[in-house]
C-alpha cells in the first residue's frame, strides 16, 4: 500500500540585513513552531535562536550594514524543523564562533550559546553561494 | 520599544515596554547609562518587556558592571516568564539582584 502523501511546511523569507525586520521574522517562526507541536516556551526559544543567528549575520558578516541580503528557509520534515540561512557577507572565522563560557560576566558569545543550547544541531559552511548556516531541532513526540 | 524614567526617592525607575533586540537595545543602553550617572540607585522594570535577546542581556551586564565600578546599585524587577527564560538560557540570573515587585526593589536599594 502506498502511504498517503505528506505535505510539509516550507517557509522561505528573504530580508535585508536590517534589525528592523527581526520582529517580523520572530512573528513568523513562533506560530509556525506552535503549529508543528512545540509548546509556548519552546516556540519562544526557537524564535530567539533564529533571531540570534540573524543578528550574528548582521553584526559579523555584514558589519551592521543594512543593505545585505539574508535568505531564510524554515522547513518542516519528519524529524522536526530545519532552518537554513544564507548570506553573502564576510565569511565567519570558525575559530571565533564559540559559545560564551558559562559562569562569567563577559558579554560576547551569548547569542551563539543560545543557538547551541536551543537547537539540536548547528553548522556553518562557506559555499560558492555564500555563508550557509543550518540548524535543526527535533520535535519530541509524546504519543 | 518605549522607555520612560521616573523617580522613587533616591532610586530612578526605568520602565521598558516592547521588544529589546539588536535594533532597540542601543536605545535602552543609552538611557540606562545616562540614568546611572544621575542617581545612586537604578531599578529596571522588565514586566512589560515581551521579548529580549542576547544584545539586551549584554546591555544589562554592561550597566551592572558600570554600576559596580561607580559604587552604585542596579537592580531588576518584574521579570515575565519570557524574560526569565532568556535569563536562564544565558545563565545570568545569578549575577543580578532580581526582585518581584517595585516595592521590594526600591526597599532593597
Amino acid at each position: 500500500m502506498i502511504a498517503p502523501a505528506t505535505t510539509f511546511v516550507h517557509l522561505k523569507l528573504v530580508m535585508p540585513s536590517d534589525p528592523r525586520y527581526l520582529p517580523a521574522v520572530r512573528g513568523a517562526i513562533a506560530p509556525l513552531a506552535a503549529a508543528m507541536g512545540w509548546d509556548e516556551a519552546e516556540c519562544r526559544a526557537i524564535a530567539l535562536a533564529l533571531d540570534e543567528a540573524i543578528a550574528n549575520v548582521i553584526r559579523h558578516a555584514y558589519h551592521n550594514r543594512t543593505d545585505g541580503r539574508i535568505e531564510l528557509d524554515c522547513c518542516q520534515n519528519v524529524e522536526g524543523l530545519e532552518i537554513t540561512m544564507l548570506d553573502q557577507g564576510e565569511a565567519p572565522d570558525k575559530s571565533k564562533i564559540c559559545a560564551r563560557a558559562i559562569d562569567c560576566e563577559q558579554v560576547g558569545g551569548l547569542g551563539t550559546h543560545i543557538i547551541k543550547d536551543v537547537m539540536d544541531t548547528v553548522s556553518y559552511q562557506a559555499t560558492p553561494a555564500g555563508n550557509r548556516f543550518v540548524a535543526t531541532k527535533r520535535l519530541k513526540r509524546t504519543t | 520599544m518605549k522607555i520612560s524614567v521616573r523617580e522613587a526617592g533616591e532610586t530612578r525607575i526605568v520602565e521598558v515596554e516592547g521588544d529589546v533586540d539588536l535594533g532597540t537595545s542601543p536605545d535602552l543602553r543609552r538611557t540606562l547609562f545616562q540614568t546611572l550617572t544621575e542617581a545612586p540607585r537604578l531599578a529596571l522594570n522588565l514586566a512589560a518587556i515581551r521579548y529580549i535577546d542576547s544584545s539586551g542581556i549584554a546591555t544589562l551586564i554592561e550597566v551592572l558592571k558600570d554600576s559596580q565600578r561607580r559604587n552604585k546599585r542596579f537592580v531588576l524587577f518584574g521579570l515575565s516568564p519570557a524574560v526569565r527564560q532568556v535569563f536562564h538560557l544565558t545563565h545570568v540570573m545569578r549575577i543580578f539582584e532580581v526582585f518581584q515587585t517595585e516595592e521590594e526593589a526600591v526597599a532593597s536599594a
